[in-house]
């Protein structure tokens, strides 16, 4: 079983540090989920880890092994970084045929991608022809070629259609229980969530967190409590009285914040307040995730500013 | 990795580009074509009757800078060398076979080009046309100036990481500089790449350099573009 290793991994690209001291693992056998802003060093990591970019210091192996040692490395790793990669020119099948070649992949693994990607149909077509949500699943094909222990998949949900969203998700998912280990990079967190089962999140090209999707929602996910009743006014007194920081709409409606249902209901029958509604509203995911990058994010300043 | 896979997978993408195919069909062609032309125009008493044969040489080697350009330039469109090197991680392995696969195309058209050039030129001139022997000798030397002129561009290809740059630098230089300098004839200009290795296609070796000594600066030339082009792939992130 093979897994990503990075410690303590720089890189600057003259006087600024797109990778900043980062240290994390991809293990086999899950889907790491690896977000951040724009800019925030996760394409650059994914250089790094394959060679492409070299650190100003730090090391990242595959396996306990620089890239670069790999001998036939698509039978290891394989990897989507850019949908625009493959020449326009060249048709869908010799883009693959020409990856195959290099690493001595028998052709039968180039017909059995295109099939697993939906691309058979169009194999002899041009890559010019092609929509972004196809390149992307060329690109996904030539990640899958060599059967690779590793997978890492920069933004493959790009310009996917809604199909193509729930197909790579279902990608993930089996990759993952095949027992590799999946890297995959999204600057949107929901997205994300849907899929992984740990995340890795980036700003600024440093580590923000490093934990299991459940315990991110757990640790940074606050709920809200809607409380709908007959007696507002009794409602106020008795949320401020116990410490509540609520809000009340023209409707009527109480919104309290960082509450839970299971501590207010018990509380307004024993205040025998009539409730015609109490919901827990999730604060999304999403938001959890802006929180703890708006800090860190590269263009907030710049976006204030303008 | 041994050699052999990335030597394939790079003529793989030579022989799937069409815009790489026609260069060496144009090669072959503006070469031939225009040694028909010149050479029934060129009925002087002092015209060299070799070098009239082999005048398209000129237009049949900015086909083959174009075709040695394209196929490395094609690399450094929208991260393509992303994923070639990801797939071949020894550079120095990966430049070797790429420049393995420019070379051996060009100098198989290119020695056609040679030949078809020499017997449509001895068509049209007959008598009063080169020997046999010196004929044999531009044809080969021919073969392997085109060669050398696309493995010069494919090194600066590589040094400028574009296409449409090696061209501004290489197709001006062939037209102007090397056309006016070269017509006032003699010493440093017979040292410039391209007029070095056309010096095996005039019949009298009356320069500086003979012609495979003109050939052997041509090829000094190249290997320094190429040693170039290697040093930046190596060194430069991808």
């Amino acid at each position: 079983m093979t897994s990503i290793d990075v410690r303590d991994l720089t890189k600057e690209y003259g006087a600024r540090r797109a990778v900043d001291g980062l240290t994390f693992s991809v293990p086999p056998g899950r889907v790491t989920g690896f977000l951040g802003p724009n800019g925030a060093g996760k394409s650059t990591t994914m250089r790094l880890v394959l060679g492409l970019d070299r650190p100003t210091s730090g090391t990242a192996t595959i396996g306990g092994r620089p890239y670069g040692a790999l001998h036939t490395p698509l039978r290891h790793v394989g990897a989507l970084l850019d949908a625009g990669a493959a020449h326009g020119s060249r048709t869908a099948r010799d883009h693959l045929r020409i990856l195959a070649a290099s690493n001595r992949i028998p052709v039968r693994r180039v017909d059995a991608v295109l099939a697993e990607t939906g691309l058979a149909g169009v194999a002899g077509r041009r890559v010019r022809t092609f929509s972004l949500g196809m390149r992307q699943r060329l690109g996904i094909a030539a990640a899958l070629l060599g059967e690779p222990e590793v997978v890492l998949l920069d933004e493959p949900a790009n310009g996917l259609d809604p199909e193509g969203i729930v197909w790579i998700r279902t990608l993930l998912r089996r990759l993952a229980a095949q027992g590799r280990a999946v890297l995959v990079s999204s600057h949107l967190m929901n997205e994300t969530a849907a899929f992984a089962d740990h995340l890795v999140v980036l700003g600024r090209g440093r580590l923000l967190a490093d934990t299991p999707v459940k315990d991110f929602i757990h640790a940074r996910v606050r709920p809200d409590v809607r409380v709908r009743t007959t007696e507002p006014g009794a409602l106020g007194d008795l949320l401020t009285r116990h410490g509540y920081d609520a809000s009340r709409a023209a409707d009527g409606t109480w919104t309290v914040r960082h509450a839970r249902v299971d501590e207010l209901g018990p509380l307004l029958a024993e205040a025998n307040i009539p409730v015609l509604e109490l919901a827990a509203q999730e604060a999304t995911l999403e938001q959890a995730y802006l929180d703890l990058t708006a800090s860190e994010a590269e263009f907030t300043a710049l976006s204030q500013e303008a | 990795m041994p050699f052999a896979p990335a030597l394939h997978a790079e003529w793989i993408k030579i022989r799937t580009l069409r815009s790489l195919l026609s260069a060496l069909a144009a090669m072959l062609l503006a070469t031939a074509a225009f040694a028909a032309l010149a050479t029934a125009e060129a009925d002087g008493g002092d015209a060299d009757p070799l070098f009239s044969v082999f005048f398209g040489i000129s237009f049949g080697q900015i086909a083959a800078i174009a075709f040695g350009t394209t196929a490395v330039s094609a690399e450094f469109r929208n991260g393509a060398l992303g994923v070639t090197l990801a797939a071949l991680p020894d550079r120095l392995r990966w430049f070797a076979a790429k420049a393995t696969a420019i070379a051996l195309p060009t100098l198989g058209v290119g020695l056609l080009t040679g030949l078809a050039t020499l017997l449509v030129g001895k068509a049209v001139l007959g008598d009063s046309g080169p020997s046999w022997g010196q004929g044999l000798r531009g044809a080969v030397g021919c073969g392997l100036h085109l060669t050398l002129m696309a493995l010069f561009a494919a090194g600066l290809a590589a040094v400028l990481r574009s296409g449409t740059a090696t061209l501004s630098v290489l197709i001006p230089f062939l037209l102007i500089v090397s056309f006016v300098v070269g017509d006032l004839s003699g010493g440093v200009a017979d040292f410039l790449p391209d007029r070095a290795g056309q010096v095996a296609l005039h019949s009298d070796g009356d320069g500086t350099l003979g012609p495979w000594g003109g050939l052997a600066v041509s090829a000094l030339w190249t290997g320094a573009a190429l040693f170039a082009g290697a040093w930046c792939v190596r060194r430069r992130d991808a």
